[in-house]
């Protein structure tokens, strides 16, 4: 054996390796999405980033929602990490990564790409709300609404789409007199019900109470509406939710909701295509849930790039071969009915839903978040517990409310 | 002749042939063992059907159509090769390694004569009492600081320092019994403990070390709360960790759920079926003796 | 210092032999545990590089003000009793009818004792799947036999979530206490079984006086192995109800865990977790104090 040329073999091979490790990594850090065509896409930005920068090698690590925040507030503490991260863009979650120091500043790269131009104007609504200079780049805007199953409400003999909450209360009556189920959740994920909540408070409290009250800055267990809403909550969970509900998730809630189990589901734009992966288009409708208020249900997600990212500039490269209309257009329709590139729209041969989904959009007077995204991590999982209670008939509405402010007050 | 029909008359005597307690007994234990294994059973039917067979069938009819893509499905999506390939380079590291620092570390406490011995005993049989569930953050915190989280080393390194107590406990028991007149004859010639240690004690513990090796081996290959903080990246998960994201994310596919749990569980339930009676003695050896 | 002679003193084959196994320990196992202790007393998200000083802010908090602190408490103490109680008494009877020379008992031990080698997790996988509302196990059993309105929210109901759980548990872990008994009762003495029962002595009466009290080592072995390892139960949990619902089922491994973990508030999840380590040792310091004595008295 010559051990010279094994020997120089080796160090060729180091040499190749190290110069492999030249060629840049590109780690981002997202979610798991239920519907193929979602993966699909980021596989698509995966492929088409690769292809247009050769020698780099991205990584598109997806998560489940719980594991996703979990993994990442981890690697925040440590120097391991992703370049670009997906996060919600409330104060409760993005938000807490900015005023971290987690997320780089953007402002170079909006100036250089001219992003603020690109994107939809209700997307950048948290761009520069946390910190000194502009943090994320929009990835999804969304909205959420009730999906129904239009053979069910036919059978319990609803005729017309609910306009306001009390007709939506009328409708689940007649859904449960034939003996369907209004509603489907799954209990487990929490954040599910929890949109019910949200919902509920924003129809009992209007506008500005609402968001007095999940800016923590109005007293739960004075304020009457939060009390009405978690009255509401307890009515909606005793009588027309799908039972049992407490112990699944909200893919199986899906599941059921599918399968005609269920009349109505509280659900993103996102789950138009899982919709049409799962059962008939057709058979499906959906329109906001009736608030009172105009306001649009819904939040934004933006990826960020981190201050820990060793290759920031080829992230930001990243970021805007994502919202760039070519990619936009050709991943359309595949994470919601609105694209954050303001040109891209959805032509006309896309099913109703989408339709449906873009007049919402276009209809809505400002948005209200999820409470997930508006409160602090231990608030929330307060509030999850309490909403929880609640749904399962094991708390008072004024004890609830009463509960919440006692865990705000304590908060120092 | 005469002997066998003796022995014969004698259990008659003592226990008459046919007793009808210990039939009822046998029944009830055997109905019982069906319970027992009726899980087993039902999640691997469940891993072989149809999603339409699973909603419409039986819980414990077979499977008409043997859907076999579950398990490939389950396979690619939870990342199994990975995950699987993750779990053998730990297991077969940590396993004969940690065991390796036990027994030396065993053998001089309870071989060597020294001032410290019997408190660092009582050190390390701390550790076996108190649950490492206290210590995950901080544990996270120390590999994190030493820039080991995902890494092999940096779980590696904890399941080492938490297979010490009990290993050396039982060993500890073990070679202390081991007669002074085996050691001693060898201290004399001149031989240092280590080749006391390697020539004497470790081919006398051999059944021992056999039992912890397979016990290890099961605990390390389960293991998930430590795996849970210290791995964060999904290309360094663990089967567990596989298995439990699998559910979080697949939940609502059943068939493939169950060929998850299926694939999980089966290369324990192997090493089982093989090593058995080394699981009994190794559970008995130590904690009888106390 | 390292000549010939030094190296083959017995103290430096000492040091050589227990460094390994005790550098590991004490870095990797005994540093966090004095970590727990210090953390406990600050306040740290895990973000931040300074850790502010908390004082007794975390255990003033989680003993007053935290809602579910003593729900995992109780549930703790709960969960510890019961399993002292049942997967040992099962394991027991197992272990009596099994030592009978009775057709296939290698087989049905071997059945017993499977579960034990699963992983917790994967248990906990299994048991959520068959405890499953709509297409589980149970309900789909208990809908054949006509018992639909037994049928409950097996693990989000929370009257009955921990229960549930605990079934699965005891599935899992009789075959551990049914291996521990059947190897003490070999060293039942045969003969004073067989000198009973020619006497004339019932079944229950050899089980009462020579039976019985020849186990006394090993139910004692069996009582606090089961209590040590009750008073870890992590995994299944995490992964029946992840301590719902609405934290109904948290115990304090996995609040501790939450805590620290997932709401990234380290301090009050050290806290939860220093209180966890000062009732493990309430149990298992008399333990040891116990073996100490008997290993002295065997000498």
């Amino acid at each position: 054996m010559n051990y010279g040329k094994i020997a120089a073999g080796l160090i060729a091979s180091a040499g190749l390796v190290a110069g492999a490790a030249q060629a840049e990594d590109l780690t981002v850090w997202t979610l798991n999405y239920s519907s193929e065509a979602q993966v699909a896409a980021l596989d698509a930005a995966e492929a088409r980033f690769e292809e247009t920068h050769p020698g780099v090698n991205v990584d598109i690590v997806k998560r489940g929602t719980d594991e996703h925040k979990t993994a990442l507030r981890v690697a925040a503490g440590s120097d391991t990490g992703p370049d670009v991260y997906f996060m919600w863009a409330g104060l409760g979650l993005g938000g807490e990564y900015v005023k971290a120091g987690l997320s780089r500043d953007l402002t170079d790269y909006y100036a250089k790409y001219g992003w603020k131009d690109r994107v939809s104007t209700p997307s950048l609504a948290f761009v520069e709300a946390f910190g000194p200079g502009m943090n994320g780049a929009p990835y999804r805007f969304t909205g959420e609404a009730i999906y129904y199953n239009k053979g069910l409400y036919e059978k319990a003999g609803i005729t017309e789409e609910p306009k306001t909450y009390d007709e939506l209360v009328a409708a689940a009556k007649k859904l449960k007199e034939a003996g369907i189920p209004a509603f489907t959740f799954g209990g487990t994920v929490n954040w599910h019900v929890m949109r019910l909540m949200d919902v509920l408070l924003e129809t009992t409290c209007g506008v500005e109470t609402h968001d007095a009250l999940t800016g923590m800055e109005a007293d739960w267990s004075t304020t009457p509406c939060a009390a009405d809403a978690f009255k509401e909550l307890k009515m909606w969970s005793t009588d027309y939710i799908l039972a049992p509900f407490m112990g699944i998730d909200n893919r199986q809630s899906t599941n059921l909701f599918l399968t005609n189990r269920a009349a109505m589901m509280l659900e993103g734009d996102w789950q138009v295509n899982v919709i049409k992966e799962g059962a008939k288009l057709e058979d499906f409708a959906v329109y906001p849930f009736p608030t009172g208020t105009d306001r649009l249900y819904g939040f934004a997600e933006y990826l960020y790039i981190s201050t820990k990212s060793k290759n920031p500039d080829l992230a930001a490269e990243f970021l805007d071969m994502f919202s760039s209309t070519e990619f936009q257009d050709q991943i359309k329709g595949a994470f919601g009915a609105l694209s954050v590139n303001k040109s891209v729209e959805l032509g006309d041969d896309v099913p109703e839903l989408y339709k449906t989904w873009k007049d919402i959009f276009a209809n809505a007077k400002g948005t209200f978040v999820n409470g997930d995204q508006a409160f602090p991590l231990d608030v929330t999982t307060e509030y999850f517990r309490i909403i929880n209670e609640v749904a399962s008939g094991n708390m008072e509405p004024q004890a609830a409310a009463d509960a919440m402010q006692a865990f705000i007050s304590k908060r120092s | 002749m005469t002997t066998v029909s003796m022995v014969q008359l004698e259990e008659e005597i003592v226990r008459p042939r046919r007793d009808p307690l210990l039939i009822a007994l046998w029944v009830a234990l055997f109905a019982v063992a069906l319970i027992w294994i009726a899980p087993f059973v039902f999640i691997s039917f469940t891993a072989l059907k149809t999603g339409n067979e699973i909603m419409t069938t039986n819980a414990f009819a077979p499977p008409r159509v043997v859907a076999w893509d579950n398990f490939s499905g389950a396979w690619v999506k939870g990342n199994f090769s990975t995950t699987f390939f993750n779990s053998v380079i730990i297991t077969v590291i940590k396993v004969p390694l940690g065991l390796m620092f036990s027994a030396m570390a065993a053998y001089a406490l309870a071989r060597i004569r020294l001032r410290w011995n019997k408190l660092l005993l009582v050190f390390v049989l701390f550790g076996a009492m108190i649950p490492f569930q206290v210590m995950l953050a901080p544990l996270f915190t120390l590999v994190n600081s030493l820039g080991l989280i995902d890494t092999y080393i940096g779980i590696i390194l904890p399941y080492l320092a938490f297979g010490v107590p009990y290993q050396v406990f039982i060993l500890h028991g073990f070679f202390k019994a081991v007669p002074k007149e085996l050691s001693e004859a060898a201290l004399i010639d001149g031989a240092s403990h280590f080749t006391t240690f390697r020539r004497i004690f470790l081919p006398i513990s051999l059944p021992v070390l056999a039992a912890l090796l397979i016990l290890d081996f099961v605990a390390t290959w389960n293991e998930f709360a430590m795996a849970l903080v210290l791995l964060q990246d999904k290309n360094m998960w663990t089967l567990p960790l596989g298995l439990m994201s699998f559910q979080g994310q697949f939940s609502n596919n059943y068939g493939q759920l169950n060929a998850a749990i299926v694939m999980t569980v089966l290369p324990a339930v192997i090493v089982y079926l093989i090593f058995q009676r080394y699981f009994v003695s190794g559970l008995t050896s130590g904690a009888v003796k106390g | 210092m390292f000549n010939s002679a030094n190296l083959h003193s017995p103290r430096t084959q000492a040091l050589i032999l227990l460094a390994p196994a005790l550098g590991a320990y004490t870095i990797f196992a005994v540093w966090p545990m004095i970590e727990v202790v210090i953390l406990s007393f600050q306040r740290w998200n895990g973000l931040t590089a300074d850790r502010a000083w908390a004082g007794l802010d975390n255990y003033r908090y989680i003993f007053t003000d935290d809602p579910v602190y003593w729900v995992a408490f109780n549930n703790t103490l709960i969960w510890t009793v019961m399993s002292v109680i049942f997967p040992p008494m099962v394991g027991l009877l197992l272990a009596l009818g099994l030592n009978e020379k009775l057709f296939a008992r290698g087989t049905m031990r071997a059945i017993y004792y499977l579960p034990v080698i699963i992983a917790p997790i994967a248990v906990a996988t299994m048991w959520r799947w068959m405890y499953d509302p709509f297409f589980g196990l149970f309900n789909q059993v208990m809908t054949d036999f006509g018992l639909q309105s037994l049928i409950q929210d097996w693990l989000g109901d929370r009257d009955v979530a921990l229960y549930s759980m605990f079934v699965a548990f005891t599935w899992q872990n009789v075959g551990f206490s049914m291996v521990l008994f059947l190897a003490g009762l070999q060293s039942v003495d045969r003969s004073l079984v067989e000198a009973a029962r020619i006497d004339g002595a019932s079944r229950w009466q050899v089980f009462r006086h020579v039976t019985l009290p020849a186990l006394q080592v090993t139910m004692t072995i069996v009582i606090v192995l089961s209590t040590i390892s009750s008073l870890k139960a992590f995994d299944i949990v995490y992964g029946m109800t992840g301590g719902g619902p609405a934290q109904s089922t948290q115990m304090l491994a996995m609040w501790a865990f939450t805590q620290s973990m997932q709401i990234f508030d380290f301090g009050r999840g050290s806290a939860i977790s220093v209180t966890l380590l000062l009732i493990t040792l309430a149990v298992v310091v008399p333990y040891l104090r116990w073996s100490q004595k008997r290993e002295e008295a065997a000498r």
